[in-house]
């Protein structure tokens, strides 16, 4: 087998066959800004800059994942609150700087934001100038579709919208139901944009990790509304998501399965799991149908050597490289934005000397 | 069991219920009862958190539990310091500086080590989230500090509290350092010279005793 291109190894993986080697997803989003000379900040607020800095990363490494956009604060600004962009000492993505919602009220007030071109709410917008650039070479357009829950934990206070868990239940599915109506609208607007057969929602977020919930809460607060989003996906005819279930979710495994079953979907999850879940843990849940991703313990291409970081990717790669659907190199969350570039490159050699399937 | 363990009982599994009306009725009724309050603080207050803390490393209980459980056991300590004597005032077991590292704003983790070394006896001064260097070491040296704890979520922020420990030495101030959140390990505390590390807010709280202790 000849070499081939990203494109050609992600072709190959989707389609269920086995490309040269194993893809690398090194989810790379504010490192790819010190490539190109850029202050991380301008990731987030310029989607422009950010494919620039994405797309040269991508290019330089070799790796094969397109550039995206999205963070984890996602809804606060869309709704009418504000955020401060990355661009302080130590900041790595965008933060809350004021939660639209602080009360009961607020809830009952809470308008779902519309999705109209070139008017698009928030950080949408940003995000539709760098999917205008994928759009012309062709790349999928990989748009942020979820957390529901996450994103309803940061719209309202989150110490509030932790305490309502208990305390306010009908409140806070109301204001569950107002953030996943908002990702409805970016599941409609996005698939009519670009076309369905060419976007990616990603749906992933920290904040229903069992560090912070327990099972049984996600199955009464947060499966609903991935179940609500997942359904309007699959009616818009879209055939691949990334799913990043960030952190320790260990628990809330059989959810992730069940949303699959209810739909009978016949199209691809990607998974990217935390480091806290065994990548067999992963195979045995969704192998058979889905790509499942690596999951190194992301600081550690910021704390040790390049020849750790290799030995690691090495670990990985042999747990995950007989998986039934096809597996993808990746870090267990985003790439450390402050890492030195030899740590990627510790991955993408890694890959090439033990994730080789010809 | 006499009428003031019953009391104290109760109070203690209102905390663990989260209730905060009935916290703060039983703290009264334990004043009203002659019931040294700082008696009620540890053997209800903070017996409660004990098993709150407890059952949260079981995964019994969650954050949303815990933070209900601190607004409980607050009801009551709200009441009951107040009346605490200048003698069992100076109990304190140690005075933590505690803050979230520079460029983070993720304050929950923060906030339950800081709920359940309050509960424990510590004396705290809370620098709040987002902290700079200097704000870590000012208020440390301001506070004469035994324990500075920092916590951070992000790879971004964790680069952070290596000059923090520095900016102690070259002050030559006694506080000994504790570090966690999401990205630190028990290896990377010691690489940047911190004194302890606790993987939760539960461990936390323990490693701290025995700095102090």
């Amino acid at each position: 087998m000849g070499k081939m291109t990203s494109a050609e190894r992600m072709h190959a993986l989707m389609m269920g066959e086995k490309p040269d080697r194993m893809p690398v997803n090194p989810f790379a989003m504010g490192y790819c800004m010190q490539i190109v000379g850029l202050p991380l900040g301008d990731f987030y607020s310029d989607g422009k800059k950010s494919f620039y800095g994405q797309f040269m990363s991508m290019r330089l490494h070799g790796y094969d994942v397109t550039p995206m956009y999205g963070y984890a604060s996602a809804g606060p600004w869309e709704f009418g609150g504000e955020i401060g962009f990355p661009y302080g000492p130590g900041h790595s993505a965008p933060y809350v700087k004021e939660h639209p919602v602080k009360s009961i009220e607020d809830v009952e007030n809470l308008e779902v934001p519309e999705f109209k071109d070139g008017k698009l709410p928030g950080a949408y917008q940003i995000a539709d100038d760098l999917f205008q650039i994928c759009a012309k070479y062709k790349m999928p357009i990989t748009f942020q579709s979820g957390s529901t829950f996450t994103a309803a934990s940061v719209v309202a206070d989150t110490n509030l919208f932790l305490k309502w868990v208990l305390k306010e239940p009908k409140i806070l599915h109301m204001l569950l139901d107002k953030v996943s109506d908002m990702y409805v609208n970016a599941i409609e607007f996005f698939a009519e944009k670009y076309g369905a057969e060419n976007v990616m929602p990603f749906d992933g977020g920290p904040v229903e990790a069992n560090t912070i919930l327990s099972p049984k809460k996600f199955e009464e607060f947060a499966y609903p509304y991935m179940e609500k989003l997942h359904k309007k996906i699959k009616d818009e005819g879209i055939r691949v998501v990334l799913m990043h279930p960030c952190a320790d979710q260990n628990l809330n495994i059989p959810y992730y399965i069940k949303v699959r079953e209810k739909f009978n979907w016949q199209g691809k999850y990607i998974w990217l799991f935390g480091p806290e879940t065994p990548v067999q843990d992963q195979i045995d849940a969704f192998g058979a149908h889905d790509i499942v991703c690596g999951n190194v313990d992301p600081p550690s291409f910021q704390t040790e050597s390049y020849e750790k970081c290799v030995e690691l990717c090495k670990q990985n790669i042999e747990e995950g490289r007989d998986s039934p659907s096809g597996f993808i190199l990746a870090p267990g969350c985003e790439f450390p934005p402050g890492a030195s570039p030899d740590k990627l490159m510790a991955m993408m050699d890694a890959a090439e000397q033990f994730g080789r399937y010809d | 069991m006499t009428s003031k363990d019953e009391l104290l009982e109760q109070l203690s599994n209102a905390v663990i219920e989260g209730d905060e009306d009935l916290c703060a009725e039983l703290a009264q009724k334990a004043l009203d009862a002659g019931i040294d309050p700082y008696e009620a603080i540890m053997q209800g207050c903070n017996k409660g958190m004990e098993i709150v803390s407890n059952k949260y490393e079981c995964k019994e209980m969650f954050v949303p539990e815990i933070l209900l459980s601190a607004d409980a056991m607050y009801a009551a300590l709200d009441l009951l310091r107040p009346h605490l004597k200048v003698d069992a005032d100076a109990k304190a077991t140690g005075k933590v500086v505690i803050g979230v590292a520079e460029g983070d704003i993720h304050d929950i983790g923060k906030n339950l080590v800081l709920m359940m070394l309050d509960v424990a006896g510590y004396e705290i001064i809370d620098v709040g989230r987002d902290v700079p260097v200097d704000k870590f070491v000012d208020a440390a040296a301001e506070a004469d500090a035994d324990i500075v704890a920092m916590s951070a979520l992000m790879t971004t922020s964790m680069v952070r509290m290596e000059p923090v420990i520095q900016g102690l030495k070259e002050k030559n101030l006694k506080a000994k350092v504790i570090i966690g959140g999401a990205p630190i390990s028990k290896q990377y505390a010691d690489k940047i010279g911190a004194d302890g590390y606790g993987k939760d807010a539960v461990e936390a709280v323990r490693v701290v005793n025995d700095m102090v202790g």
